[in-house]
């Protein structure tokens, strides 16, 4: 039995991430430290923000004088739960449709893959654009709608290609051994998804899950550099030299912080490499997942990217450890 | 179905996919809560019909000449063959070297490739542009130009921004791939007869494996148009993206969207259709081996 100490450790630090994050308004002031300028005992202004990092604030402030760190550690749920939330949307769905087609309807599989052919070639940052156009300016909204309706367009993105995973993936269990026998010996549809698939999408599922989080962190951080935050733009935004001000991500979630300080990079770099940098680890932390699963699939059939290519010749043969010979007689006494 | 009514009944659902796709927002209504609203989507997809069937209608010229448009294009294109040629030279080079060295550094070498596949692209994009300003203000050296200001038109940043990822991607399959050809028995027997590790790399390996090579080439050239779309918009640059955001934001019209879109992945089209006859080879190698 292999163990699973990388995905429970990782797991774990992404919990405590979310965790902090639920809890922030339980210890954390509601305006973020905020301090737009320092004055001294003579009431001279010696300080305006941003500031940068300090003992006080360890991130440094953003142009509003909001300290970066509780500002991270709010947004952190906002990015975390809609990661989470699209990637499972995308894989139930995308995987519902997968095996739907694969068993009952194979003659369709190459007229939806052309009916999503748009989604291979245009790239999936200007599709989002498109997409979130609508929900992009400020109007007087339902937050709760605007909310919904992004997290469908990002689910929509990434369905096609998990449809593609999964009917290859499906194809080729059908084409087992075990399970041709089960369909000759009369076994219904249901019963082969129920008793033969199954436990492979459970395992699949949860790898195919880890992928598109990948997918979906990555995409929200490029609609966030376009101004396109989750949650809609708010009307005050960043104040500053620009005129209208900048708008600002309402619900202070990461990609949001990073498209918000954007131009303030050059002066300002720590207010958008902290949140990289903490973006960064939450991609190590998944993708440290990722990977222990898909070590653990090797033994299970591999999911070939190309599946119409040349086998791999791996020749493995390799020889019985010492600690497995039982000697006969050995053998005898533990039977009786 | 019959065979003569396949193909255009197929192109037929690719425009009806792209169509319903870039009228899905008129589909949800966005008031108090979410609604379906065939109405205005179907008019709104009709309106879409029309204008694709009048093809003498020029007004989005118009838009296009503001741009100067066949500049921005050549720009984002010249941008774009520059880092697939770094991408395909860094990567091969990179793969070799793992192959020939010795065991001990072609690890390290993989280790360090395997790393950057976790790494977001705007980490490496906020990277390169720090390095740039950091060297700009310490040294005062002004010849690796970032921003697209004042008519400036920079390349080295661009390109090197753009190729970077892909670069370790295409080396790291390639890698895969290597490693997975080098089992095979005419390497075996060639390197039995005593050729040289460089000659079996260079004459046959490479050989063998280009058509795999080839079809990973559409997703590397999908990510640099990514990158370019992205690298155009931070920095600022007189590109192809410009005409795109006006196009969508001030309302080009449909038929120049489709225009537009069609030049941006100009690209990948071609690499599709190489990748096809890639994949019928390989096919047909695989057929006529054991």
């Amino acid at each position: 039995m292999r163990s699973n100490r990388k995905t429970a450790i990782g797991s774990a630090i992404l919990l405590l991430l979310l965790i902090a994050s639920l809890l922030y308004p339980l210890y954390g002031p509601a305006d973020y430290d905020k301090k737009v300028m320092i004055i001294n005992e003579a009431g001279k202004v010696i300080g305006s923000a941003p500031f940068p990092p300090s003992s006080e604030h360890i991130f440094g402030t953003d142009r509003n004088g909001q300290d970066m760190l509780l500002l991270l550690l709010y947004g952190a749920k906002f990015t975390l739960i809609t990661a989470i939330v699209v990637a499972f949307l995308r894989v139930i769905i995308g995987g519902l449709v997968g095996v739907f087609i694969s068993l009952w309807a194979p003659w369709l599989k190459k007229y939806v893959n052309d009916f999503f052919t748009v989604f291979r070639f245009v790239p999936s940052t200007f599709l989002g654009i498109i997409l979130m156009l609508p929900v992009m300016f400020h109007e007087e909204r339902q937050i709760s709608t605007v909310v919904v309706y992004q997290i469908l367009m990002v689910v929509l993105i990434g369905i096609p290609s998990v449809i593609v995973f999964t009917e290859e993936l499906t194809e080729e269990l059908l084409n087992k051994s075990f399970i041709t026998t089960s369909l000759l010996m009369g076994a219904s549809k249901f019963h082969i998804i129920k008793r033969h698939l199954l436990p492979f999408f459970r395992s699949y599922g949860i790898l195919f899950t880890v992928q598109q989080l990948l997918t979906t962190l990555q995409i929200t951080m490029h609609l966030g550099i376009f101004g396109f935050f989750l949650g809609g733009p708010t009307e005050g935004g960043i104040v500053g030299f620009d005129e209208p001000p900048k708008s600002a991500s309402l619900s202070n979630e990461w990609a949001g912080l990073i498209g918000q300080n954007l131009y303030d990079f050059i002066r300002a770099p720590w207010t958008i490499s902290t949140t990289i940098v903490l973006f960064f680890l939450v991609i190590q932390v998944v993708n440290m997942i990722k990977k222990e699963l898909e070590e653990k699939m090797a033994g299970l059939p591999q999911l070939t990217r190309m599946p119409k290519l040349v086998q791999t010749s791996t020749r493995t043969v390799g020889n019985p450890g010492p600690d497995q010979f039982i000697f006969v007689n050995e053998k005898k006494s533990l039977g009786s | 179905m019959k065979r003569w009514l396949e193909l255009p009944f197929r192109l037929l659902l690719m425009v009806a996919g792209f169509i319903f796709v870039f009228n899905l927002p008129a589909l949800l209504g966005i008031g108090e809560t979410l609604t379906f609203n065939l109405e205005p989507f179907w008019n709104s997809v009709k309106g879409n019909l029309q204008e694709l069937t009048r093809i003498d209608d020029t007004s989005y010229i118009s838009l296009f000449d503001e741009q100067n448009f066949t500049e921005s294009y050549r720009y984002t294109m010249t941008i774009f063959c520059y880092s697939l040629l770094t991408v395909m030279g860094t990567g091969m080079l990179a793969a070799m070297l793992v192959q020939l060295m010795p065991k001990k550094i072609s690890r390290v070498l993989k280790q360090g490739i395997n790393f950057f596949e976790g790494v977001p692209d705007l980490m490496v994009i906020f990277l390169i542009q720090f390095f740039v300003i950091v060297l700009y203000r310490e040294t005062g050296l002004k010849f690796l130009q970032l921003y697209g200001v004042f008519g400036a038109k920079p390349y080295v940043v661009p390109v090197v921004t753009v190729s970077f990822l892909p670069a370790m991607l295409l080396s790291q399959f390639l890698i895969k791939v290597l490693e997975e050809e080098v089992v095979k028995d005419y390497i075996q027997y060639s390197r039995a007869k005593g050729l040289s590790p460089l000659r079996i790399l260079i004459i046959h390996m490479l050989r063998n494996i280009f058509p795999l090579f080839i079809m990973q080439l559409r997703t590397s050239i999908w990510i640099i148009l990514s990158n370019i779309f992205l690298i155009e918009f931070m920095f600022n640059l007189p590109g192809f993206t410009k005409v795109l955001q006006l196009v969508t934001l001030r309302g080009g019209g449909f038929l120049g969207l489709v225009i537009c879109l069609l030049l941006f992945i100009l690209p990948l089209l071609v690499m599709e259709f190489l990748s096809l006859i890639a994949i019928k080879t390989v096919n047909r190698k695989e057929s006529a081996s054991i």
